[in-house]
C-alpha cells in the first residue's frame, strides 16, 4: 500500500547520504566560507567552480535538491499515508530541512561559529536517520511481520536502546571534535569504546539465539560498520591531530575525515533501525517471564 | 575656522619636521642560520587561472630564506616603550591578491589606517580576516581589479588573513597603535624610523619560527641603532 512512499524514502535516504558526504567534504577541505554570501553565491546561482567553491557550492546544490525532495516526500505522505504519526515524521523531516538551511546560512553569515557548525552536523545526521526510519515504517515487514517470541527480547531491546543513546551522544561528541579542533576527544574515545562493547554484546546475543535470525544480517552490518569506524577514527586522529598540519588539508586527511563522519551517519541510522525493528518484531516468550 | 585649520596644518607639519630631526632609527637584519627549509610545492590545480600564473609551479611562502642568508616576511615592531598617541595616516596600505598569493604576505598597519585590498587576478578570491580584536570579515572579490577598503579598530599581533577559495593563501597583518614597525623583504633588512628617544623592546615575529625580543635604547639627534635577530633552522 505504501510501496511508492517506501521506494521514495529509500531514494531520498540515498541522496541524503550523498549530501552528508558532500557536507563532510566542505568541512574537511575547510571550504565552509569559500562562498561569502548566502543564499546566493557571489550574487549568482552558479559561481565559477574553482577552489573551495567547488565543494561549498556543490553542497548547496545537493542541499537544495534534498530540500525539494523532502517536501515532495511530505506531499506523498499527506496523500497516501493513513497513520498520523508517520505524517508527523514527514513534517518533522520538512521542518528539519528548513532549519538545516537556516543553520547553513548562519554559518556563512557569522563566519563559522562552532556551535552552529555542530548543530548543523547533528541536525544533518538526525534528518538522515529520520528519512531512513521512514523507509522502515513504510516497509512490508513493519506492516505485516508477525511477532517473534524470544527469551532475549527484553534484554536485547534494553541493550539496543542504551547503544542508540550512546551513538546519539557520540554524534554530538564527534562533531565537537571535528568542529572544535579535537575538543572532547577523550569523551569521543570513551563513547567509541562503550559503543563497540555494546555492539559486541548485541552481536553475540543475536547470533546465539536462533529465534533472532531475522536480525542477523542487520547486526553483522552494524558490527562491520563499527569496526570500520574504529579504524577510520584512528586514522583521522593521526592525520589531523598528531602529525604536523600542512598549509592546507591533505587529500588523505580530507578522505578519511569525511569517511569517518559519513560512516558515523550510517551507524546512527543502522543502530536506530535495529532498535526499532527489535521493538516491532520481538516479544517475550509467553510461558515464562524474562529471566532478567 | 579656516585659519584655525591652516594653523593646525602648519603646527602638525612643524612638529613632524621636529620629530624627524631629533628622532632615532632602529635598523638591522634578520639572519637565518642553518639550512633553508625546502619550500612545499603548492598544487594550484583547484583553479586553472592560479596554475596559469605559475607555469613553473608555485612554492609555499611560509618560510622564505633570501639568497643573502636572511629571512623574509619577518614583522619587526616596537612592542614596549612607546608613549603618546599617533594618528592613523590617511594613505592606505596595499594588500594585493596576485597569482593567487598575497603580496605582501606580511605587512604592518596602524589602527584606523585604511587597508586597500586589491584583486589583481582574473579569478575570484575572498578575503577572510581572522582578527580577534577587530570584527572579522569575509568578503568576496569576484572581479579582477576590484578594490576593498577595511580598517582595524584595535592593535593585534598578528591578524591572519586567508582566502577560503584557495586554501593555501595566507597573509599576516600586524596592527599597531603607533607607526614603529617594519617588515623584511628580499634583503632581510628592517628599519624603524622616527623613534623618539627612549628605551624600547623590539620584537621580531615570523609565522613559522616564532618571536624574539631585544631591548634597545636610543638617544635623540638622529641616533641609529643596529639590531640583529637570528633565527635557526628548526
Ligand atoms: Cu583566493
Amino acid at each position: 500500500m505504501n510501496r511508492l512512499v517506501h521506494s521514495y524514502s529509500k531514494f531520498l535516504s540515498a541522496v541524503t547520504l550523498v549530501l552528508i558526504i558532500a557536507g563532510g567534504l566542505v568541512t574537511s577541505t575547510e571550504s565552509g566560507l569559500s562562498v561569502p554570501d548566502w543564499p546566493l553565491s557571489y550574487g549568482q546561482f552558479f559561481p565559477p567552480m574553482v577552489g573551495g567553491i567547488r565543494f561549498e557550492h556543490t553542497h548547496r546544490l545537493i542541499a537544495g535538491i534534498v530540500g525539494i525532495l523532502t517536501f515532495v516526500l511530505l506531499g506523498l505522505l499527506l496523500k497516501n499515508e493513513g497513520r498520523g504519526w508517520v505524517k508527523c515524521l514527514g513534517a518533522a523531516a520538512a521542518l528539519a530541512v528548513v532549519l538545516q538551511a537556516i543553520l547553513g546560512g548562519l554559518t556563512v553569515i557569522y563566519l563559522l561559529p562552532t556551535p552552529v557548525s555542530v548543530a548543523h552536523a547533528c541536525l544533518g545526521q538526525t534528518f538522515f536517520s529520520l528519512v531512513v526510519s521512514l523507509v522502515l515504517f513504510t516497509s512490508k515487514e513493519w506492516a505485516t511481520a508477525p511477532k517473534i517470541a524470544s527469551e532475549n527480547s527484553e534484554s536485547l531491546k534494553r541493550l539496543l536502546a542504551t547503544t542508540f543513546f550512546f551513538v546519539c551522544l557520540q554524534l554530538i561528541a564527534g562533531s565537537v571534535v571535528r568542529h572544535a579542533h579535537g575538543r572532547t576527544l577523550n569523551l569521543h574515545a570513551l563513547l567509541a569504546f562503550l559503543i563497540a562493547i555494546h555492539v559486541l554484546f548485541i552481536l553475540v546475543r543475536i547470533l546465539r539465539d536462533a529465534d533472532l535470525q531475522p536480525l542477523v544480517n542487520h547486526v553483522l552490518l552494524l558490527t562491520g560498520l563499527v569496526t570500520l569506524q574504529v579504524f577510520s577514527g584512528g586514522g583521522a586522529y593521526l592525520l589531523t591531530l598528531v602529525i604536523e598540519k600542512a598549509a592546507y588539508p591533505r587529500t588523505s586527511e580530507v578522505l578519511i575525515t569525511t569517511a569517518h563522519q559519513s560512516i558515523g551517519a550510517v551507524i546512527l541510522a543502522t543502530t536506530l533501525l535495529l532498535m526499532l525493528r527489535s521493538f516491532r518484531l520481538l516479544k517475550p516468550t509467553e510461558l515464562r517471564t524474562s529471566h532478567e | 575656522m579656516k585659519n584655525r585649520q591652516k594653523l593646525g596644518v602648519f603646527f602638525t607639519a612643524f612638529t613632524a619636521f621636529q620629530v624627524n630631526v631629533y628622532a632615532a632609527t632602529v635598523t638591522g637584519k634578520i639572519a637565518f642560520e642553518g639550512r633553508a627549509p625546502a619550500a612545499e610545492t603548492i598544487k594550484m590545480d583547484a583553479d586553472a587561472s592560479c596554475k596559469l600564473a605559475h607555469p613553473d609551479g608555485a612554492k609555499s611562502e611560509e618560510a622564505v630564506v633570501n639568497s643573502n642568508g636572511t629571512l623574509k616576511n619577518v614583522f619587526v615592531y616596537v612592542k614596549e616603550g612607546v608613549s603618546g598617541k599617533f594618528d592613523a595616516p590617511k594613505e592606505s596600505v596595499k594588500f594585493d591578491q596576485h597569482g593567487c598569493q598575497y603580496t605582501p604576505r606580511v605587512l604592518g598597519i596602524q589602527v584606523g589606517q585604511p587597508l586597500e585590498i586589491l584583486n589583481s587576478d582574473p579569478t575570484l578570491h575572498n578575503v577572510h580576516s581572522l582578527a580577534t580584536k577587530t570584527q572579522q570579515f569575509n568578503l568576496g572579490m569576484p572581479i579582477q581589479g576590484m578594490k576593498l577598503k577595511k580598517t582595524f579598530t584595535a592593535p593585534e599581533i598578528m591578524v591572519k588573513v586567508k582566502c577560503e577559495v584557495h586554501p593555501w593563501m595566507a597573509g599576516y597583518i600586524g596592527v599597531l597603535d603607533h607607526p614603529f614597525f617594519s617588515a623584511t623583504g628580499g634583503d632581510g633588512s628592517f628599519s624603524i624610523n622616527n623613534l623618539p628617544p627612549g628605551e624600547y623592546v623590539v620584537e621580531a615575529w615570523h609565522e613559522k619560527y616564532g618571536t624574539q625580543t631585544q631591548k634597545v635604547s636610543v638617544a635623540a639627534d638622529g641616533d641609529v641603532k643596529e639590531l640583529s635577530f637570528q633565527y635557526k633552522a628548526a
